[in-house]
């Protein structure tokens, strides 16, 4: 038996664990006592990291298309039939009409081969991630306000907060360990803990004050909030003089915002929020917890502006224990934008249409003519796949068929594709669209480095050796790389895509696995003396002055109506993970939720003649899907809520492609369903 | 029996020697400061021992991994056939040990022979050599003191004697040696065969050992009436209220249980890819829905206190009831692992006030 301190793959919370191995196999996980996320504790999908890991039917050998079906073919066939199919489609339609679709699943040095890939090689920013599904926004929306598109503060300083205003997040279930610290600091300290969110979640019954909007009206609770701090004289003058700008823009934008017309469409009464605004204004140690229900709307941006608004306002950017407090969703969503897996920037959010950053890059890598136009994002890739625009699509660990929305779109648009190249773990449902899948290392089979939500850069061990003939990500990469010809990926070990990143991105520049044990450095952390930074805008705004952004309230792109009159909102529950490859191969946690359902109301399943259990269709303009129904209050009169996990029930069927103007994140926090039951 | 002397210095050579007879388990600290007992294998052992962690303060995850690990592939299936992968059965040396630990392996042992023999553990736990390394600097959580279970375990022959509390070996730390006191005939033999590494322990010696058993006793600060709690729960006089709070604030990571020293329940499932199979069992625990819920869907625990109150039930009403121990062992590891701070202490702590 032997130990290896790892960090775990699930969310973004970042627990180190140590994963047990016997004979080959991964046998156990358990938390680490001094890590600074875990702190000898875990969530149950972090106690139960190592089972998925060993499951006989992990891929293990690459597979070829064949009739209909697929066959085992050596690693030297399979990567030679993708390099030159590759190639074949950048000669014919040029680099645009490929596509690469990165994972926050992965490593930081994984992620940095697949856009160097795409740039370098193939000469196309044509690269993304199912950040885009996630916090597209808060990169966007916090960079353009405060400079800097992160969390801005540390996890562990949830332990000194004296309020914490969570909205859109289901902070117990989804950030267990950040949700834990939540329910601490209310029950032991007398923390204060304002809810805003349509489901009545977890958390709610902790709350000092609980408000319940409807879904996608965040814009305008938040500007009531701030018309409210602004009429009584509760903004903080002084700072908004010395770090800021654009206040008067806002305080005219916000005039609008009274309580009683954020009421009318928010439907929070009126006291709630003054009250909520008086306390979030009054208290110095505010941090302001969000997650997905702030970002996936088609105003998620502006959702985001608001918040860093409200944040400014009232001096709680820059201090411990307070902030803008975005928690980023997979283990390594962070780093995966961090590292440039996006279509507008390289490592370090460094833009592609920079030309000396362009230059710096060419220069490192040795190639000519980057390109210098921002590329497709994964929505807009299956879009162009659909119109048969985009040829060629190179997946690594992602399944969007089961986490994109309205995935009827999405399997026609995979099968327009002429080639489609996957590296995955199991076959997971988009793996069955590929023309060639590759077979990946797992987390435990391979070293490499994740960034976890507060921008802790942290290392992950190989416990053991990859299973069968899988490979690590990085591995296959550099492989493909060369066969096209490239010289310039070439790599013994992971440390060494380190030291490359390290040398063309500022944030990480003072960073090497040497440095990263134990338990890593948070960036911004320019030099090899500086110790990392533990909450951002100390003193000054990363950009300087931060700026005040105002926004309009705009509704969700499709409300409800006569015909499809129930609000859909989607989402995960604490026992799964995403699509499920992962948690629904680990017993434990498949046999606590083993299907999909769908939450809904009594007094609306009353109507409908629905019971616990009662089988029910849902459809929405895109799709239907059949599931069974959970009776609760905590969705509201006319809403429904259903978990995305599941390929039987799947959300995304259902939810709505419109995306958000600038961060092109789709709407799954709302979209317009019927709901009957099922009558057999 | 006498007591014998075993310098420091020589602790990591005697470790090493018998590895060469023994699968040896020694407490090792790794690069994230956490100490673990690892196998001592390999051929670099020496350099293994260089992160011996004789001091530490406690394990997070209790030595009954050994025997029962998180996950255990227990056999193969192919074609309809069963393919047996059992290892054979090795002299096991445990060296560095808790005495509250002994106490969990002691009734783990106990636990999966009593009704049935699970052939699967006891082939892993059969044949081995307990040698306790007495708690010195306990953590904070911990309460040995009032569960009796340390910590240091009385000798055989004792009238504090307790069940769940044989060892082989004793170490006492006493300075640059250890006072080695000799608890079972197997722990006398093993140090004749190895008895160039012992001396004979002095007056002085002896005096130094009841010296330093005396200050680690004092070092166990939290102090709790274990014997009313129990007594309280065989009666039960034990409020609904206070498994509701609990139950409401637990986001159920499962955490105590898995660490518990004394938790052995596991869940059986079957994994395969076409025609091959492999029938694994991992660690199970009370608290989930899934752990009694029916076919039907029915679960007749569907409230959440109701399976908290379980556990606590288990381990301080119907393990003393059966076994006349309870199944608590005072190591604290519920609530240092636990995300809400919920432990055990306060659970006896608060029904022992009522």
């Amino acid at each position: 038996m032997a130990r290896v301190l790892t960090t775990c793959i699930y969310c973004g919370c970042g627990c180190g664990l140590y994963l047990e191995t016997e004979d080959g196999m991964v046998v156990g996980s358990y938390p680490s006592r001094n890590h600074p996320v875990s702190k000898g504790a875990l969530c149950v999908k972090g106690w139960n990291a190592y089972e998925f890991v060993n499951m006989l039917d992990r891929l293990n050998a690459p597979l070829i298309k064949s009739n209909g079906g697929f066959k085992e073919v050596g690693w030297d066939k399979a990567l030679d039939v993708v390099s030159k199919r590759l190639l074949e489609i950048k000669e014919k339609y040029g680099p645009d009409a490929l596509g690469f679709l990165s994972s926050a699943k992965t490593t930081n040095e994984e992620n940095f081969l697949m856009m160097k890939l795409a740039r370098a090689v193939f000469k196309t920013n044509n690269v993304d991630h199912c950040a885009r599904l996630c916090h597209a926004p808060t990169v966007v929306g916090l960079a353009a306000t405060f400079g800097s598109g992160a969390m801005t503060n540390t996890i562990s300083e949830f332990e000194d907060a004296d309020l914490f205003l969570v909205t859109g997040s289901d902070t117990t279930e989804q950030h267990p360990l950040i949700g834990s610290r939540i329910i601490n600091a209310v029950n032991d300290r007398g923390a204060r803990l304002i809810v805003v969110d349509p489901r009545k979640i977890e958390l709610a019954k902790y709350a000092t004050i609980y408000m319940a909007q409807d879904n996608g009206t965040d814009v305008a609770w938040i500007n009531g909030m701030m018309n409210v701090i602004i009429k009584e004289g509760l903004y903080a003058q002084k700072y908004i003089e010395e770090r800021t700008e654009n206040f008067e823009e806002l305080k005219r934008a916000v005039e609008q915002y009274t309580p009683e017309y954020v009421q009318k469409i928010t439907k929070i009464p009126c006291n709630l929020l003054i009250q909520a605004a008086r306390l979030y204004a009054k208290t110095k140690k505010a941090m302001i917890v969000y997650s997905m229900g702030i970002t996936q709307h088609t105003t998620g941006v502006d959702n985001v502006k608001s918040l860093a608004n409200l944040a400014m306002l009232t001096a709680h950017v820059g201090f411990a224990s307070t902030g803008v407090n975005p928690l980023r969703g997979q283990n390594n969503v962070q780093g995966a934008c961090d590292i440039g897996a996006l279509p507008d920037v390289f490592s370090g959010y460094q833009k592609v249409t920079d030309d000396a950053v362009r230059a710096k890059f060419e220069r490192k890598w040795e190639v000519e003519n980057l390109p210098a136009k921002p590329g497709l994002t994964v929505t807009e890739i299956f879009k162009k796949a659909r119109e048969g625009k985009l040829k060629g699509l190179y997946i690594m660990g992602e399944n969007p068929v089961i986490s994109d929305p309205d995935a009827n779109h999405v399997r026609q648009a995979l099968e327009k594709l002429e080639f489609f190249v996957i590296q995955e773990i199991f076959l997971s449902d988009t793996a069955q669209y590929a023309d060639v899948i590759l077979p990946a290392a797992s987390f435990a089979e391979k070293d490499g480095t994740f960034t976890n939500t507060e921008r802790r850069v942290e290392r992950i061990r190989k416990a053991i050796e990859p299973v069968g003939e899988a490979k690590a990500d990085w591995e296959i990469l550099s492989e493909i790389a060369r066969r096209c010809g490239y010289k310039g990926m070439d790599y013994s070990d992971p440390s060494q895509i380190m030291d490359e990143i390290v040398q063309l991105t500022p944030i990480y520049g003072g960073m090497n696995y040497e440095r990263l044990d134990p338990f890593g450095l948070q960036w911004p952390c320019p030099s090899k003396d500086h110790p990392g930074t533990v909450y951002l805008h100390k003193d000054k705004f990363a950009k300087g002055k931060g700026t005040f952004m105002p926004c309009v309230y705009v509704a969700a792109d499709e409300l409800p109506d006569d015909e499809y009159n129930f609000v859909l909102s989607t989402g995960r529950v604490y026992w799964h993970w995403h699509t499920g490859t992962m948690t629904r191969r680990t017993s434990t946690l498949n046999r606590e939720v083993p299907t999909g359902f769908v939450e809904i109301n009594p007094k609306d399943a009353e109507k409908l003649n629905i019971k616990k259990g009662s089988r029910v269709k849902i459809a929405s303009r895109r799709g239907e899907i059949e599931t069974k129904a959970l009776v609760t209050e905590k969705v509201k009169e006319g809403s429904v809520f259903v978990p995305f996990h599941f390929s039987e029930a799947a959300a995304n069927v259902l939810t709505n492609p419109a995306v958000d103007p600038v961060a092109k994140i789709p709407e799954y926090k709302v979209c317009a369903v019927k709901i009957e039951k099922v009558t057999s | 029996m006498k007591e014998r002397l075993l310098k420091k210095d020589d602790v990591k050579d005697l470790c090493t020697k018998a590895s060469e007879q023994w699968e040896t388990y020694v407490p090792l600290e790794d690069i994230g400061r956490d100490t673990h007992f690892i196998k001592l294998n390999g051929k670099n052992k020496r350099l293994l021992l260089d992160r011996l962690n004789l001091d530490y303060e406690s394990l997070l995850v209790p030595p009954k991994v050994i025997a029962f690990p998180q996950l255990e592939s227990l056999f193969k299936f192919q074609d309809g056939k069963i393919i047996e992968t059992f290892k054979p059965s090795v002299k096991r040396l445990l060296f560095g040990l808790r005495a509250c630990d002994v106490k969990g392996i002691l009734f783990m042992d106990d636990f999966y022979k009593r009704n049935f023999e699970d052939i699967y553990y006891l082939n892993r736990s059969m044949d081995k050599l307990l040698v306790i390394v007495g708690c010195k600097s306990p953590h904070e959580n911990c309460f040995c003191t009032s569960t009796k279970t340390g910590p240091f375990l009385p000798l055989p022959g004792s009238p504090e004697r307790a069940k769940f509390a044989e060892f082989d070996l004793q170490l006492v730390d006493v300075g640059n040696e250890y006072v080695v006191e000799i608890g079972s005939k197997k722990g006398e033999e093993f140090i004749s065969s190895y008895s160039k590494f012992f001396d004979d322990a002095s007056k002085d010696d002896i005096e130094h050992k009841k010296q330093a058993k005396r200050q680690a006793e004092e070092a166990v600060s939290l102090k709790l009436e274990f014997e009313k709690a129990v007594k309280k729960f065989c009666e039960d006089k034990v409020s609904r209220r206070m498994y509701e709070r609990i139950a409401e604030r637990c986001i159920y990571c499962g955490g105590c249980l898995y660490v518990c020293p004394t938790c052995s329940c596991f869940n059986v499932f079957d994994e395969r890819k076409s025609s091959l199979g492999r029938r694994c069992r991992n660690w199970d625990a009370c608290v989930f829905d899934g752990y009694t819920r029916e076919a039907s869907d029915n679960n007749p625990r569907f409230e959440k206190w109701n399976r908290t109150s379980r556990r606590y039930e288990h381990k301080l009403k119907y393990d003393y009831l059966v076994t006349g121990m309870s199944g608590c062992v005072g190591c604290g590891r519920c609530l240092s692992s636990c995300p809400v701070n919920i432990g055990i202490s306060q659970v006896i702590e608060e029904v022992t006030k009522a």
